[in-house]
């Protein structure tokens, strides 16, 4: 029984404590609400909740939060406006008979504004607009809880005093306003994506940046990002069960087993990715780097059915990133298919040309370059420079079996 | 909501001869045009261009006492130039009306609620 409450409330919880929070601009405010309304129904409930448990912890949440607000414009000494008769039956019926306003995407604006600190955008939007809690959230980013809390309340004042409007901006303020939104769902993504295993605190994170970005994808039908980072997120996460053999090493990309890639997961991917296509295509916009990233994923996911990538097709997406943004990472990225394409020189000369040092997977991507073309001994070296970068445990497993192949080409008699 | 805008800028970089400067001219005048929006939006509260910070005296409280310094409070790179007091609906609009502000060459505006009466909201 504690379980399926449980379960009502974590799912409940997004949308009413937006609903509140819109309500009554105060994230505090709407948070003990929903708590007090969540502790009554588990008092009351018994074996039954209710049919619509989300409607019941709304109109009960909002009404203790009146509450609130009447005593304590109280204590402040202002006139109380006159206090709310109490409800009726009738009212009560009614008001769970209204549907919850869906203020999820107000509270997504008001969490991801560029006003509020990048750090806290993340763990603002999983608290509130996921409902996960300070436990959970400092358990996937690895930050002590009470450094945690400290940023949500300093957040949540700032909210609070610094007038920070509960709006959706209009579209011609969304361009600067969304990509602060999207990159804080993508920030939270790879916290969930680091942890190859899927087993941690991450995985949850993981099933919540599908849900967000299924959400914003919903509410934001018509812009070709949003549906681009929906699909994104998908063909990531639909490799998961791919990308780690039996004793924990870490598979790159281009060696996991296709057939246990998630379809389920593949398919949705393929028609966000073909909604953002058909997006820019009508508003004869150039595709921005979301939709391009998600067109390299697309292309890659095409390998589970024709059993080759196609890498001519995403050296072209590259060189249109590029054109976006000339950026060393999108250029590390491309010297790898460019060693599929024209071979592992043109790779390691193309990586040479932008060095990235200290970035673990330009070092990865040399070290294999120069292992290909039989520069052992170098290939070594940069294996173990990426080793050196602190990789996760699937991928020190990785590389250090690669750094192993090395020394025996270097000494097999040592082996 | 009120709001205060405070203006920054390389005070050195930007006017190397204080008041006599070309700069200085042109920015007084974007601030009258500014000033003059502001008050014809109904958002100018109050506001105040300030002389070069070389001009100022600080005061330094201490449990000792208080005394005298010549000098602004910091030495930074950029100096409080002037202020502007706005009475906008939100953060959004403050925000707005920064990014219209005049500046030189460049500088930072920070935006910072004020602490209000009571308010009648």
């Amino acid at each position: 029984m504690r379980a399926l409450l449980d379960r009502t409330f974590r799912e409940a919880g997004g949308r009413v404590i937006a609903a509140l929070a819109a309500s009554f601009h105060d994230l505090d405010l709407a948070e003990e609400a929903f708590a007090e309304a969540c502790a009554r129904a588990s008092e009351r409930w018994g074996s039954a909740p209710p049919v619509d448990p989300s409607a019941w912890l709304y109109a009960v949440g909002r009404r203790w939060a009146l509450d609130r607000l009447r005593r304590r414009v109280t204590a402040a000494g202002y006139r109380p406006e006159a206090p709310a008769p109490p409800l009726t039956p009738e009212d009560q019926a009614m008001s769970l008979d209204d549907p919850i306003p869906d203020e999820r995407l107000r509270l997504i604006f008001v969490c991801c504004h560029p006003a509020m600190n990048a750090e806290a955008r993340v763990a603002l939007t999983l608290r509130t607009v996921c409902g996960l809690t300070t436990n959970q959230i400092a358990a996937a980013f690895l930050t002590p809880e009470p450094t945690l809390a400290q940023r949500l309340v300093r957040a949540k004042r700032k909210i609070a005093q610094a007038g920070m409007p509960f709006e959706v901006p209009g579209p011609d303020r969304w361009p600067e306003r969304m990509d602060a939104i999207l990159s804080t769902l993508e920030i939270a993504y790879a916290q969930a994506h680091a942890d190859a295993a899927g087993l941690g605190p991450n995985a949850d994170l993981a099933v919540e940046v599908l849900g967000l970005t299924a959400l914003l994808a919903r509410l934001v039908p018509e812009d070709a990002e949003v549906q681009a980072l929906a699909a994104t997120v998908r063909f990531t996460e639909a490799r998961r069960p791919a990308r780690l053999a039996t004793d924990g090493t870490m598979i790159p990309l281009t060696l996991q087993d296709t057939t246990l890639w998630d379809t389920g997961l593949i398919t949705e991917a393929e028609r966000y990715l073909a909604r953002s296509a058909a997006l820019c295509q009508t508003s004869r916009t150039r595709p921005g780097p979301r939709a391009l990233q998600a067109a390299i994923h697309g292309a890659h996911a095409g390998r589970r059915k024709t059993g080759v990538t196609p890498w001519a097709a995403i050296i072209g997406i590259y060189n249109a990133l590029l054109g976006l943004r000339d950026d060393p990472v999108i250029r590390t990225n491309r010297a790898v298919a460019l060693a599929e394409v024209e071979g592992p020189e043109s790779g390691l000369a193309a990586l040479d040309v932008t060095p990235v040092p200290g970035w673990l997977p330009w070092h990865a991507a040399r070290a294999d370059f120069l292992g290909r073309i039989g520069r052992d001994a170098e290939a070594l070296h940069e294996f173990e420079a990426a080793l050196a970068l602190g990789p996760s445990a699937a991928e020190q497993r990785y590389l250090a079996a690669c750094g192993d192949s090395c020394r025996m080409r270097l000494s097999p008699s040592s082996a | 909501m009120q709001y205060a805008l405070l203006i920054y800028e390389p005070e050195s970089e930007v006017y190397p001869a204080g008041e006599a400067d070309e700069a200085w001219h042109a920015i007084v005048a974007a601030h009258m045009a500014f000033g003059g929006d502001l008050a014809q939006s109904g958002a100018m509260r109050s506001g105040a261009g300030l002389k070069s910070a070389s001009l100022a005296t600080t005061i330094r409280v201490t449990p000792e006492g208080r005394t005298v310094h010549d000098g602004p409070f910091a030495e930074t790179r950029e100096q409080l130039g002037g202020l502007y007091v706005i009475d906008v609906p939100d953060l959004d609009a403050a925000i707005a009306w920064a990014k219209k502000l005049p500046i030189a060459k460049t500088g930072s505006i920070e935006i910072r609620p004020t602490l209000g009466m009571p308010e009648d909201a």
